[in-house]
């Protein structure tokens, strides 16, 4: 069995004897003494306080008003921007660069990040951007990008121009992009765009049109390669997007309802139905468990005027209601 | 450790006077800087019986240092004497865990914690645990008994208690001048580690502090503290001894004293005669040097027997190699260092602060408030940071003052 050890701290020692005395037992030098540490502790805790408002009051009048920074801040010249972007980011240091267009020998601090901020942010592909002085020499630049999930053709004095359109619906020409990725993305069509400074003003109803075009390159990709234009003429009215076929057949989505059930209704169908070459057929998913399919045989195909959404939809800003 | 320095007070407040002694203490070296003394008032024997006035002239002789040192002390180490203190041995063994039979550090803390466990009686405060060599199996074990192969670990401890009230007396009259005690030292442990060396500590020494009302004695063997006490009479007994013998006023008496007080008998001729002094004043007298040779003598050879009486079987010539050393205000009385040598039956001489000391400094009376800071230094840093010991600046003191 183990022994209990006898508490020896049980035993009083010199050091427990209390040592604090009144103060009326002190002398007058004691006392002095001690009013001399109080006072001393005050003014330390009164200087440690000073220092810390004083920190805290040039923080904030520094990053209020960077020509406060003290000459000797300013001297040294910026010598390097870092980029870093959101995954699948396309856009890079010279496009930073002549976007930024920094006055050379610029020092740091005499940048101003706001107005640099607002000619990255200038850029429709850009969503956000964070800039930050790295002394003493770096401004590093964070940005989040928008991607392309469609494409649209804008025809301007004569002039058709393809833009990108990214799932919030804004409209950008994009930059750094790969050709052969956006050769896959499908046109837009039936939609009026509204200008807003030098570009367009977001296109409404982009949030379910980026959704189907999510959810069939997710769960039905063979399809989706199928896909050549979206026509949005009748998604405000009736929730209804039509996608036009490369084999010319026109399917009709309802925005209402989930767009998986009625890519796997299409998919079905697309397995199943046999149609004749040069047949034009019209599938709509719109109504649930009914799906009407229309096909028009090839000889009257061919005589049917081709519809709008068979190929890119062009604008013409004439026609586009005043702002 | 902090380069930034320290002010270390070390105060005695003796029977007589008074001393201050101000260390400026940067980690790796110790400079003493200022002294003060101031006669002391309201001591008596070593313990406090006017507080205010034992208070006015300690707080004098702390701010004259401060003042000349031009710096204000950060904490005291106090000297601690009187009668009321006492000592005694216990000791504890405990086998060693490790199947290998390897002692390891639990073993050495349980054995250590066993040893220091005796209970006091009421009212009674520890004022040191003084630890004496470890034996592992019996054999001695000077330094430490780590790793060491042994069945059985055994330790002792010299335990130095004292009245918890007049330590708290002492304690209260440094905090009325708001300054902490840091380190609270024997008086004959300070001295003794002034004027004594490594090598006669690790022999066998005996040092016996003679003060105006105590006599502190520390008996050193196999290189550590082995016995302490305090006889609580001091050279003042002399002085009142003269006193009453040749019907002198104090302040006569303690002139004849230190003029012509002996601790031996050295004068055979019975007419010679001294004056008291000197100067042919009207009041001055003669008195036979024999008679205060007597007197001087006898008083100082009876202290020396109660040290050898209160040492007991302690002391024995053989294991006290290194003879007797003398210390303290009271030392300076010729002859007894022979007076001692007579009384012990070994070699006795008055001890010296080592040669590195200021001369200013040299004189037996300051032997205690240097050993306080040394000795204070030292022990406050290993009880600080024990774990770091080893490598600690504090070690690097230690060595250096081993030397």
């Amino acid at each position: 069995m183990a022994r209990a050890l006898p508490d020896s701290d049980g035993i009083r020692s010199w050091r427990d004897i209390p040592q604090p005395v009144s103060p009326r037992v002190m002398s007058r030098g004691g006392r002095w003494r001690r009013l001399r540490q109080t006072v001393r502790a005050l003014l330390l805790a009164g200087a440690v306080a000073g220092l810390g408002g004083l920190a805290w009051f040039t923080v904030g009048a520094l990053s209020r008003d960077p020509a406060r920074v003290p000459d000797v801040a300013r001297s040294v010249p910026l010598r390097r921007l870092e980029l870093a972007t959101t995954a699948g980011g396309v856009l890079d240091l010279e496009w930073l660069r002549r976007t930024l267009a920094l006055p050379p020998a610029a020092t740091l601090m005499e940048l101003d990040l706001e107005v640099l901020r607002a000619r990255l942010l200038a850029d429709p592909q850009v969503v956000s951007a964070t800039l930050t002085r790295q002394f003493p020499d770096v401004l590093a630049v964070r940005l989040a990008e928008r991607s392309p999930v469609a494409r649209i053709r804008v025809e301007r004095n004569g002039e058709a121009r393809d833009l990108l359109v990214a799932s919030d619906g804004v409209v950008f020409p994009g930059v750094n992009q790969d050709p052969a990725a956006l050769a896959t993305l499908p046109w837009l069509s039936g939609l009026a765009l509204h200008p807003a400074g030098d570009g367009f003003r977001p296109i409404p109803g982009m949030a379910a049109v980026a959704q189907l075009l999510a959810d069939a390159q997710y769960a039905a990709m063979p399809l989706y390669r199928t896909w050549t234009s979206l026509s949005l003429a009748r998604l405000a009215s009736d929730r209804e997007i039509e996608v036009q076929t490369r084999d010319g057949a026109t399917v009709v989505f309802s925005a209402a309802r989930d767009f998986f059930v009625q890519l796997a209704t299409l998919d079905y169908l697309a397995t199943r139905v046999r149609r004749e070459p040069g047949s034009n057929a019209r599938i709509d998913l719109t109504l649930g468990r009914n799906v009407p399919v229309m096909v028009t045989p090839p000889g009257e195909a061919a005589a049917a005027p081709r519809s709008p959404a068979a190929a890119p939809g062009r604008f013409s800003l004439d026609s586009f209601p005043q702002r | 450790m902090s380069s930034r320095p320290y002010h270390i007070g070390a105060v005695e407040i003796g029977t007589s006077k008074v001393t201050v002694i101000v260390g400026e203490y940067t980690g790796r070296e110790l400079a003493i800087i200022s002294r003060a003394e101031v006669p002391a008032r309201g001591i008596i024997k070593g313990a406090v019986v006017d507080y205010r006035a034992a208070s006015d002239c300690t707080h004098a002789a702390l701010e004259q240092a401060e003042r000349d040192a031009g710096e204000r002390i950060a904490g005291v180490f106090l000297a601690q004497s009187g009668g009321h203190l006492e000592g005694f041995y216990n000791e504890a063994a405990v086998n060693v865990k490790a199947s290998d039979n390897l002692v390891e550090a639990g073993d050495v803390a349980t054995v250590c914690e066993l040893a220091k466990a005796k209970q006091l009686p009421l009212g009674r405060s520890v004022v040191h645990h003084i630890r004496r060599p470890f034996r592992v199996d019996g054999r001695l074990v000077p330094g430490s008994p780590l790793d060491l192969v042994g069945h059985r670990l055994e330790v002792g401890y010299w335990t130095v208690h004292g009245q918890e009230q007049r330590l708290a007396d002492l304690i209260h009259v440094i905090q009325g001048f708001n300054l902490k005690v840091e380190e609270l030292v024997l008086s004959s442990l300070a001295s003794g580690h002034m004027v004594t060396s490594a090598e006669e500590r690790q022999h066998g020494v005996l040092v016996i502090d003679l003060g105006a009302g105590t006599t502190d004695f520390a008996l050193y063997r196999d290189g550590s503290p082995h016995t302490t006490g305090v006889v609580a009479v001091g050279g003042e007994h002399l002085t009142n001894d003269l006193a009453v013998a040749l019907r002198l006023t104090a302040p006569q008496a303690e002139k004849l004293k230190l003029r012509h007080g002996r601790a031996e008998v050295q004068a055979r001729d019975r007419s010679a005669k001294v004056w008291l002094d000197g100067n042919f004043a009207i009041g001055d007298r003669q008195f036979p040097q024999l008679a205060i040779e007597q007197v001087t003598a006898a008083r100082t050879t009876e202290i020396l027997e109660v040290v050898r009486k209160r040492l007991g079987a302690a002391f024995t010539p053989e294991t006290c190699a290194a003879g007797v050393v003398l210390t303290g205000g009271a030392a300076k009385l010729p002859g007894l260092a022979a007076a001692a040598a007579r009384v012990f039956g070994v070699p006795a001489h008055l001890g010296e602060a080592p040669g590195w000391i200021s001369p200013n400094l040299r004189d037996p009376g300051y032997h205690t408030a240097l050993g306080l800071l040394y000795y204070g230094i030292i022990h406050h840093g290993e009880r600080r940071a024990p774990a770091r010991a080893k490598n600690s600046l504090f070690a690097g003191v230690r060595r250096l003052f081993a030397d």
